[in-house]
């Protein structure tokens, strides 16, 4: 008896598993002839290839077309200017695309208002635990909706010119070692010694809105302030330190230690940086490098923002995409299956990571930059990682007043304290708002 | 006119049909027949304002009274209009808009009637050349002419501060675009020059039309360049003064691009203009209701130019 019954319950398993099986290839042959036509828009992110932006992208589309056949994806290359209002523009009409590759600030911005599809079905037990990183996971979702699919992550950094520190013998006065950490009496004595060197120091950029995020965590860290609390419920960059690291910078400008840039933006500033007009930029990143490779004729060295106890605290991008809902299941279904083929190919998702140049949220990519020492330090900058406050509510609002907030300083038109005052009592109502 | 004539008239517009209707139309009172005609004709552009013009007109005047988002559509009657006189940012935006417009506009008109009043009696080959040069700004495209002014403004490698410095009437680079103090007198050099090139043109033609027996008789008679100008060229160009004003007036007040590639409304809002604002409350904040209503109120504005415009300018206009 017992003979039989082991012999049905063997019969009954194989049964299930050949059912189940045939299911799943059933499944996934009819998702390899899923038939759709799909948009993506992609900032530039990736790096060019031969020098042309989008090269690189329709390589990734050709590659993904050979295991789906059937689904034409049109891409676009949108820049950081002006997309984010393209962006919103289309949502208004409703001609947006189906896949965009950005970060959260923005996308969770758009789940919040109901434009995008669920990706919950997307993040796997198997792909949660692959991350390993509640900041990355927490930074994708509204509420139990999960809907950024992140790709890969890095830390914004400052960036020297390390030939024009070699040539002035100033490049003791940066700590090359370990996590070349250093402090705020440090930076000031380097920016003192390089304006003796008649050398320009970083412009402090404050126009368009670009690239805001470095100008805070710059500020922020000088005197160990932080942009918002612990739990990401209010800001407090106008408490004593952030007032501090504000008028560090106000008079580093007027003594000409450092740039006004009321009228240069992020992009202008880097610019100037890469063309060695100044010493340094406030913000840089593996990313930032990869794509100004070509401009870049010196070798530039990262390093992390000074701050008055040494520890800095940093601001990282996460990459990642997001669906939107343009109520058509087909094509919510195909947008899925290309963010899985970028991100999730055995061979291009790698490949991928490797060509933003910034480092995979997926352990089990491995170190995708061996023997490559700027890469492999970088990698080790994750412990200084602060909280990731660019998904709270009001983001979009909380970015117009911050560089109105630091131009009134450079002006004069108020205090440091007064314009961080101010900017704080905007950024926390847009949160209630 | 008889009959027969009208039938002739008739046959030259429509082909003899035998049809009832056709009969009706073709026997029509000839003031009727030419409106309905004038009407088809002006149909594809009436169509055309309609859908592009006037719709959008009502929706923004519409939605102007909501809280108008992404997700939100709630109404808030006048909410948005009592915030915008709260809103210092619109306030300051306002006051730059008139600024602007109070500050370049007159130049605008002084320049081009010197220039064309200069040039309008010269050679073709030499009137072409100037007309060509100051008129070049404006096929250009803006973009590409503002780019070029943010290369000249630029503090570091900047022409203009390099030019200052090698005459020593500087000893620091001027940050032209991101000092209070210069920043708004940059933008209005830059709607300047950018806004000169279409009035020059249209005194040059307007000048070369004046009746030249007037002019002459006037100076036999012994009056002087200034009289002639005042008493004879003058009202004769004005009709095209009040055109160049009112469409410059209504230019300044709708400056947005050089703002927002220029300055972005900086440095803390000192170039800020009511277009811009529009702009970045629409798109970069997505609050459409509310920029809606700034759009309503600066069409509101431009309106009362308007009109305050022609009163004072159509009494002296003969055409």
């Amino acid at each position: 008896m017992k003979k039989v019954f082991s012999l049905l319950m063997v019969t009954l398993l194989l049964l299930v598993t050949v059912v189940s099986g045939n299911i799943q290839v059933g499944a996934a042959d009819d998702l390899a002839q899923l038939k759709a036509e799909i948009t993506w828009w992609n900032f530039p992110n990736f790096m060019a290839v031969d020098g042309v932006i989008g090269k690189y992208e329709q390589s990734i589309i050709t590659a993904f077309n050979q295991k789906y056949p059937n689904i034409k994806v049109n891409l676009e290359n949108i820049d950081f200017a002006s997309g984010p209002e393209k962006i919103n523009t289309a949502i208004q009409g409703k001609t947006v695309c189906d896949v965009l590759f950005d970060a959260p600030g923005r996308i969770i911005a758009y789940g919040k208002s109901g434009v995008l599809a669920d990706l919950s079905d997307m993040f796997t037990g198997e792909f949660i635990k692959d991350v390993n990183n509640n900041n990355i996971i927490n930074a994708c979702k509204v509420g139990n909706k999960y809907y950024m699919y992140p790709i890969s992550s890095a830390p914004f950094l400052m960036g020297f010119n390390k030939n024009m520190l070699e040539k002035h013998g100033l490049l003791n006065m940066l700590n090359l070692k370990g996590d070349r950490t250093w402090t705020t009496s440090q930076y000031k004595a380097l920016l003192e010694a390089l304006k003796a060197k008649k050398e320009r120091g970083a412009i402090i950029f404050c126009s368009s809105q670009g690239g805001d995020q470095g100008t805070r965590a710059f500020i922020a860290n000088l005197y160990d302030s932080s942009i918002t609390d612990e739990k990401i419920t209010k800001y407090t960059i106008n408490d004593q330190g952030g007032v501090r690291g504000l008028e560090f910078v106000v008079n580093a400008i007027k003594s000409g230690l450092l740039l006004n840039g009321s009228a240069s933006d992020g992009t202008a500033a880097i610019d100037e940086f890469c063309a060695q007009r100044v010493s340094h930029t406030i913000l840089f990143s593996s990313g930032l490098f990869a794509t100004k490779k070509d401009q870049i004729k010196f070798e530039p060295i990262m390093v992390p923002f000074p701050s008055a106890d040494g520890i800095p605290e940093l601001e990282y991008l996460i990459d990642g995409f997001c669906v939107f809902d343009n109520g058509d299941a087909n094509k919510i279904k195909a947008s899925k299956l290309l963010i899985d083929f970028i991100c999730n190919d055995s061979i291009w998702g790698p490949k991928n990571v490797k060509a933003t140049n910034t480092f995979p949220v997926r352990s089990s990519f491995g170190n995708l930059y061996k023997g490559d020492e700027t890469m492999t330090y970088l990698a080790g900058l994750t412990k200084y990682y602060s909280p990731y406050y660019n998904t709270i509510d009001g983001f979009a609002k909380m970015r117009t007043a911050w560089f109105p907030a630091l131009q009134a300083a450079f002006t004069g038109d108020k205090t440091p304290k007064q314009a961080l005052d101010d900017f704080v009592k905007v950024a926390n109502d847009s949160i209630k708002q | 006119m008889d009959n027969n004539s009208l039938k002739a008239q008739g046959n030259l517009i429509m082909p003899p049909l035998k049809d009832a209707r056709f009969r009706r139309w073709r026997t029509m009172p000839k003031d009727i027949h030419e409106t309905i005609v004038a009407g088809v004709f002006l149909l594809p552009a009436i169509c055309f304002f309609a859908v592009f013009v006037v719709y959008p007109i009502i929706v923004s005047i519409f939605t102007s009274f909501f809280n108008y988002s992404i997700n939100r559509f709630e109404f808030l009657g006048f909410g948005n209009y009592i915030n915008l006189f709260k809103d210092e940012v619109f306030l300051k935006s306002m006051k730059n808009t008139i600024v602007l417009v109070i500050g370049v506009v007159p130049f605008i008109i002084l320049f081009s009637i010197f220039v064309a009043l200069t040039i309008y009696q010269k050679s073709s080959l030499v009137c072409s050349f100037f007309r060509g040069v100051f008129y070049l700004p404006v096929v250009t495209g803006t973009v590409s002419v503002i780019v070029v002014w943010k290369w000249i403004f630029d503090p570091l490698s900047g022409i203009l501060n390099w030019f200052l410095e090698t005459l020593g009437m500087i000893n620091q680079p001027i940050m032209w675009l991101g000092d209070k103090h210069y920043a708004l007198w940059s933008i209005l050099l830059v709607l300047f020059t950018t806004s000169i090139g279409q009035p020059i043109v249209l005194y040059i033609a307007a000048l070369s039309n004046l009746d030249k027996s007037h002019i002459e008789a006037a100076e036999i008679d012994g009056a002087t360049n200034w009289q002639v100008f005042k008493y004879i060229k003058w009202p004769c160009i004005m009709p095209t003064t009040l055109y160049v004003v009112v469409i410059t007036i209504i230019n300044s007040f709708q400056c947005f691009s050089l703002i927002q590639l220029l300055t972005s409304g900086g440095p803390n809002y000192h170039t800020s203009t009511v277009m811009y604002l529009v702009y970045e409350t629409a798109f970069k904040l997505t609050q459409f209701g509310y920029a809606n209503a700034m759009g309503v109120i600066l069409a509101v504005v431009i309106g009362f130019f308007s009109i305050l415009q022609f009163k004072f300018f159509s009494n002296k206009v003969e055409y």
